[in-house]
């Protein structure tokens, strides 16, 4: 993340100098969270083994042979082979692609909405903050799954429409967040300095105050990734993800419920990649928020 | 760091209580039995002695939706109401007549046939049941939006009281299994009185002439029976029946393995042999008149073409697709109707399985490239299943197929819209006969909703269709539907995909348990022993 940062702005030498400062000291702070850097590390093998899925498995993803179905872990099927002989590892390295992207897709979407409505709201307050927060309201009184599976019901499944749901149905708490911070930072003399020089709007929020208000969306985000792709998981289990034979992660361990007794790999497997990769978000982004918090600088 | 193991910790928790959520934990459910010795946490019924206060636990797969026989046609419903309700007339599992509420009936003519009603038969409510009964009963079944169609060739205005014990019951046009749909569960005696003072709560309130009476319904969790003293036949064995909602397969298995209930119906596929290994336990199975098929939409491109509908029936191999995903309970279909369905042709082949001729036969119909499809099903783990083997066997002939998993209410308005390509479905033929099996299915009046979402029409078919429905001549009907059988095959319309079995799982305790191929399993001779 340092790296992309200080590629970005090499055009601006000073500004780019202090940035990279900043970004080097949260990355050093970050290194020294062993667990933290367990949970990156997970995450970037993880998304290694996604990207080359191709290349590592190419069996792919829906290899049938019902000859050679429910196999237990062996040297050629390392996790054993599903009701219809597929592999169950090729299935959930393939299904990695899935369920990361949604994960990432889905924040980014509430992310961006959130963000953009929580720093309108903010930064303009009065109606324009009453308008949106109010309308938030209503999204946020009803509990995010059961939004989720009402967009999904009306839309129907399909990967874009997982992602969508669950991204709309967490825009409530990212626009909180960013309208919390909005608030503290309007009130800062750099802003009134910035508007005093004759900044646009647009200006003052794009460059001084999203850039500052960065820190807790950051944390938020890599924790709502787990969030995310734990409620596309949901909602394939219960039926309203992707259509087979995509193997998802929370559809392939529901498709294993019903062989739980007589062939375990179906379900432990997907299951424990689930939490694994649960696991290592919440440590990344536990370390993250320890190490982008300025009250504990050392 | 101290928040990721609080977090660890969290998820450890949230991992053990995930594996020990079986449906409801012992002693926490008033419908528990207590395995062993039912009469230890009967409560109430404590005192009385064991063999008098029996109750048999019975475990389906959902709970009844209402306890009136006109309302909802579903067999979880059905299932129950069956041992409260009565039918005129019923038939065996041999498809004979046997007489209930009617004693003896007559053809008077072809359009007319006279019930003569038993004598002394008492509702649950002290009346009588009289002829009054019947044409209140045959009437408001006519009207129902849900079973009307059951009974809607009878005309209301031809249901005749005689006297007291004699009925006529008439149709506009001759129809020959009348018989048949009186025999169905959903066209059940009700009582006027009774139905008239339940206003909105005859859900609830069942008043039959059955062996059993309602004692009590915690609705989504269980229904209690108890016997009905007054029956007019001989009394059913077994004091108490509770229908419990179980609605996991692999927990309906679990609690017949653990003395949790006493007879589960619907045992999954996978689980026969635990079931057939364990000493304490029975499986009765038989073919039942259920059959799972996928439909083309006929009506749209290039799926009007029968060469291409034949093709793909070769494509697709149906062995592996029993094997794989019935664990070979039942059998491969070879028609559109079970073997043990009146008027089934028993001569019909299923389509070889020839990926090689499909291919050519695809080339034929102006497709050698293939070309893309849509399989639709609703969230049915054995439909998707199904789906998931045909569409990558489909792959192999070079037809690009997919899939798509739709929510239950709007798969049926969508294929019933004409929308798709093909859909996976089941279709229980209730009363045995040919015509309810096949006339809903084929004819093309009945598009749509009616049970046509195939949009197949085939003139042929629709005059032989007629002719078996309104024969009265018994000859003449096995001709018909002999012919039928064999265009419909011919013309595949669907792939001919499974032909069901019912699997029911009964402890060693019980006895005189008996399986309807039409699903609902009359309990009444039921025991359960030591």
């Amino acid at each position: 993340m340092a790296k992309n940062v200080a590629t970005a702005s090499a055009s601006a030498p000073v500004v780019a100098d202090k940035k990279r400062n900043q970004w080097k000291e949260v990355w050093r702070r970050l290194k020294q969270n062993k667990m933290a850097m367990l949970g990156l590390g997970i995450l970037v093998f993880m998304v290694i083994i996604a990207l080359s899925a191709d290349l590592l498995f190419p069996k792919g993803f829906d290899d049938q042979m019902i000859s050679r179905r429910f196999q237990l872990p062996n040297s050629e099927y390392w996790f054993g082979t599903d009701n219809l002989g597929r592999g169950i590892l090729d299935r959930m390295v393939h299904g990695a692609r899935v369920s990361l992207s949604i994960g990432l897709f889905a924040v980014t979407i509430s992310i961006v909405f959130g963000g953009l409505l929580g720093a309108m709201a903010g930064f303009y307050g009065g109606k324009v903050d009453n308008i949106i927060m109010r309308s938030l309201d209503v999204l946020l009184a009803i509990p995010s799954i059961l939004l989720a599976i009402s967009i999904v019901s009306a839309l129907g499944g399909g990967l874009f429409n997982v992602m969508l749901a669950v991204g709309i149905s967490s825009i409530p708490g990212y626009a909180r967040i960013v309208r919390a911070s909005v608030i503290t930072l309007k009130g800062q003399e750099f802003i009134e300095a910035a508007r005093a020089i004759g900044a646009s709007d647009k200006r003052i929020i794009l460059r001084h105050i999203i850039p500052n208000a960065l820190a807790p969306i950051i944390v938020q985000g890599t924790l709502g990734v787990a969030g995310a792709i734990l409620s596309a998981a949901g909602l394939s289990f219960i039926g309203l993800g992707l259509a087979p034979p995509n193997p998802e992660w929370g559809a392939m361990l529901s498709g294993g419920r019903q062989f739980i007794r007589d062939h375990w790999p179906m379900t432990l497997f997907p299951g424990l990649a689930i939490m694994i990769t649960i696991f290592a978000l919440n440590l990344l982004g536990d370390g993250l928020r320890d190490a982008l918090d300025p009250k504990l600088r050392n | 760091m101290k928040r990721s193991w609080q977090i660890l910790a969290l998820l450890l928790v949230l991992m053990l209580v995930v594996s020990s959520c079986s449906p409801a934990p012992a002693g926490d459910d008033p419908a528990e039995p207590a395995g062993e010795e039912p009469a230890e946490e009967g409560g109430e019924e404590a005192t009385e002695p064991a063999d008098e206060d029996a109750v048999v636990f019975v475990a389906q797969g959902s709970d009844a939706v209402t306890l009136d026989p006109h309302g909802q046609n579903d067999q979880a419903s059905s299932r129950v109401r069956v041992q409260m309700f009565d039918t005129l007339l019923m038939q065996t599992k041999d498809l004979e007549y046997v007489p209930l509420l009617a004693t003896e009936w007559t053809q008077v003519d072809d359009l007319t046939i006279e019930f003569k009603l038993r004598e002394g038969v008492k509702w649950h409510n002290g009346e009588d049941f009289t002829a009054d009964d019947v044409v209140y009963s045959l009437r408001r079944a006519i009207e129902s939006p849900s079973v009307g169609q059951i009974v809607n060739m009878i005309n209301p205005d031809k249901i005749e009281k005689v006297d007291d014990l004699t009925v006529r019951v008439g149709t506009d046009e001759p129809f020959g299994p009348l018989l048949a749909h009186l025999s169905h569960p959903a066209i059940s005696m009700v009582n006027e009185k009774a139905v008239t003072d339940a206003g909105d709560n005859v859900d609830i309130t069942p008043v039959g002439t059955g062996p059993y009476k309602l004692k009590n319904w915690a609705r989504g969790d269980y229904v209690e029976l108890e016997r009905n003293d007054d029956y007019w036949g001989e009394p059913a064995k077994t004091k108490y029946i509770t229908f419990r909602n179980v609605s996991e397969n692999a927990n309906r298995t679990i609690e017949l393995e653990t003395g949790g209930v006493h007879i589960a119906y619907d045992i999954a596929p996978n689980d026969v042999s635990k079931i057939e290994d364990n000493a304490d336990l029975t499986l009765v199975r038989d073919a039942n008149f259920s059959t799972t098929y996928i439909g083309f939409n006929a009506s749209k491109e290039p799926f009007d073409k029968p060469e291409v509908r034949q093709a793909i029936n070769h494509a697709v191999n149906m062995d592996e697709i029993v094997e794989a995903v019935y664990f070979g309970v039942g059998n491969k279909a070879a028609g559109p109707l079970g073997s043990n369905v009146a008027f089934a042709n028993q001569d019909l082949e299923p389509y070889e399985y020839n990926p090689e001729l499909a291919k050519e036969m695809l080339a034929e119909a102006g497709y050698p490239d293939g070309f893309d499809l849509v399989i639709w099903t609703n969230d049915n783990q054995v439909r998707q299943d199904i789906a998931e083997i045909v569409q990558n066997q489909l792959q192999q002939i070079g037809i690009n197929a997919s899939m798509e998993v739709l929510e239950w209410g709007s798969y049926l308005a969508n294929t019933a819209a004409g929308e798709h390509d093909m859909f996976i479905l089941g279709w229980t033929t209730v009363t045995g006969d040919a015509d309810y099996g096949l006339y809903a299915l084929f004819h093309s009046s009945q598009f749509g909703d009616a049970g046509n979402r195939t949009f197949y029409k085939n003139d042929r078919v629709d005059e032989l269709l007629d002719i078996g429905r309104t024969s009265v001549v018994e000859a003449d009907r096995a001709a018909a539907y002999q012919e039928v059988q064999e265009i419909i095959r011919e013309d595949a319309p669907w792939i001919f995909t499974w032909n069901g079995e019912d699997l029911v799982g009964t402890s060693n305790k019980i006895s005189g348990f008996e399986l309807h191929p039409a699903g609902h399993y009359r309990l009444h001779n039921v025991v359960l022993g030591q």
